[in-house]
């Protein structure tokens, strides 16, 4: 079996039309208002009271139906492509399979929420950038850009739809949400283990881990889709992720960096705006 | 009848200004609109799906987000189906103020949640039977949410899904009442 399988060789079938991160970022158009005068609204959170609050809670059970598939590829690869006790402890090894195993459970569960929300597999393009965080050569980069940065994303997006289904009064959703976010909460909290336990001796890769944190937690701020800001449809899930094993100061600089992603959106799309314009 | 479309050539989305034109006259002449003028005005510049629906004796003026005719699969390109859709909710939605009972409705801006979730379902139930595919769960998600998650809520949906003949007076009565079983 091949090892590190490149992104653009995840098997789907028909239903499913595949995106980029920036095919998404090169379209000009913008849920949240550009400029202060105009008269969108200005919050963007997903919560019951928007108009459109069940299209987005649908669009977004997608996304992390199709994410979920992503995250069980990419512990499974992780398994798969580093030699056992050379490239990665054993243990490691053991957590991604019991990973891959919660994944794929979360890939059922999220298959029913879709039917229950309805929605069908594949009515909402695929963004393939979780899985390409999950490509990196090194076991270490790969904790931290998959288990700290894409589960931790999945601690904020499970916390959102919890929150949702609960002011909803949608049983199901709620219920399903919390187990799966208990999960998230763990797989987070293995890749802080396993990333603290593997660089104990090697503070350059460490090092260079949590640099690679920081460039896909920006990447996973989805252009200023969770930030503190009411302008993202996400916030942050601090107390979870705390429990996760983040500290109080990446909590904050994640937050900063959503935020400044936020920022860095607008701006792009004010200049695309006016370019289209003229 | 006359239907005009704006903008005429997109620069956001691929949208085709003359397809929306086409679709909208087929819409139209489906359900009785012939008499007329429709203004589509589309806003490109937002991805979300809302749409604006304003009526007078002599115009229908809808004002839908991009969102509302894009496909879901391939971003910024067009849906028939979205677009067909978009088109007959609008129009529906006009025709009911126009003639069809619900003279004394609120504006669409004054309409509350559950009040927007029970007409979507009876403008929806009605596209239904016009041959045009809808998602009939999401629909019953959507009015679920508005209306409370429980048996009594998943009957009146029924009701107001099969209905045909509706005045606002009744579906407004219904959608209230369904509020107080589900409280």
């Amino acid at each position: 079996m091949k090892k590190f399988m490149p992104v653009e060789e995840l098997a789907r079938d028909e239903r499913f039309n595949q995106i980029t991160q920036a095919d998404r970022m090169s379209d000009a158009r913008s849920a949240v208002p550009a400029n202060a005068e105009s008269t969108r609204r200005s919050s963007n959170r997903l919560t019951p009271a928007r108009a459109d609050a069940s299209d987005a809670a649908r669009a977004l059970m997608h996304g992390i139906f199709v994410g979920e598939i992503q995250a069980l590829e990419g512990a499974g690869r992780t398994c798969w492509d580093f030699t056992t006790g050379e490239e990665a402890p054993f243990g490691l090894k053991l957590d991604m399979a019991r990973q891959a195993w919660d994944e794929a459970r979360h890939v059922e569960i999220s298959l029913k929420l879709g039917d229950w929300m309805g929605s069908d597999v594949g009515q909402y393009a695929e963004n393939t950038v979780l899985f390409q965080a999950a490509c990196s050569n090194d076991p270490v980069l790969r904790l931290a850009g998959v288990n700290r940065a894409l589960e931790g994303l999945a601690i904020d997006v499970f916390t959102s739809m919890k929150e949702f289904g609960e002011m909803a009064g949608d049983p199901y959703l709620e219920f399903c949400e919390d187990w799966m976010l208990a999960d998230e909460v763990t797989h987070v909290k293995m890749g802080s283990d396993w990333l603290r336990k593997v660089t104990e001796n090697d503070p350059e890769r460490r090092k260079k881990a949590l640099e690679f944190q920081s460039i896909v937690d920006k990447m996973f701020s989805y252009g200023g889709s969770r930030s503190d800001s009411d302008e993202s449809s996400l916030g942050i899930a601090r107390r979870f992720r705390e429990l996760a094993g983040f500290t109080s100061d990446e909590n904050e600089h994640i937050a900063d960096l959503g935020l400044q992603a936020l920022e860095e959106r607008k701006a792009q799309i004010r200049e695309k705006q006016a370019a289209a314009k003229n | 009848m006359a239907i005009t479309v704006t903008p005429e050539t997109f620069s956001f989305v691929s949208f085709d200004s003359a397809y929306i034109a086409r679709i909208a006259n087929l819409v139209a002449e489906q359900l009785g609109l012939t008499d007329i003028d429709i203004e589509i005005a589309v806003d490109e510049t937002s991805p979300l799906t809302r749409i604006d629906v304003e009526v007078t004796d002599s115009l229908i003026s809808i004002r839908p987000l991009s969102g509302a005719l894009e496909d879901t699969r391939r971003p910024r390109q067009q849906s028939e189906l979205a677009t067909t859709l978009a088109m007959a909710r609008s129009m529906l939605r006009a025709r009911d103020r126009l003639r069809g009972g619900f003279e004394n409705a609120p504006l669409d801006t004054e309409l509350s949640l559950p009040q927007a979730a029970a007409w979507d379902t009876y403008i929806l139930g009605r596209i239904t039977r016009m041959s045009i595919e809808v998602k009939k769960q999401a629909a019953l998600y959507n009015f679920r949410n508005r209306h409370g998650f429980n048996d009594a809520s998943d009957h009146v949906f029924e009701k107001i899904w099969n209905a045909e003949t509706f005045t606002w007076d009744e579906l407004s009565a219904l959608s209230a009442n369904t509020l107080t079983l589900s409280a």
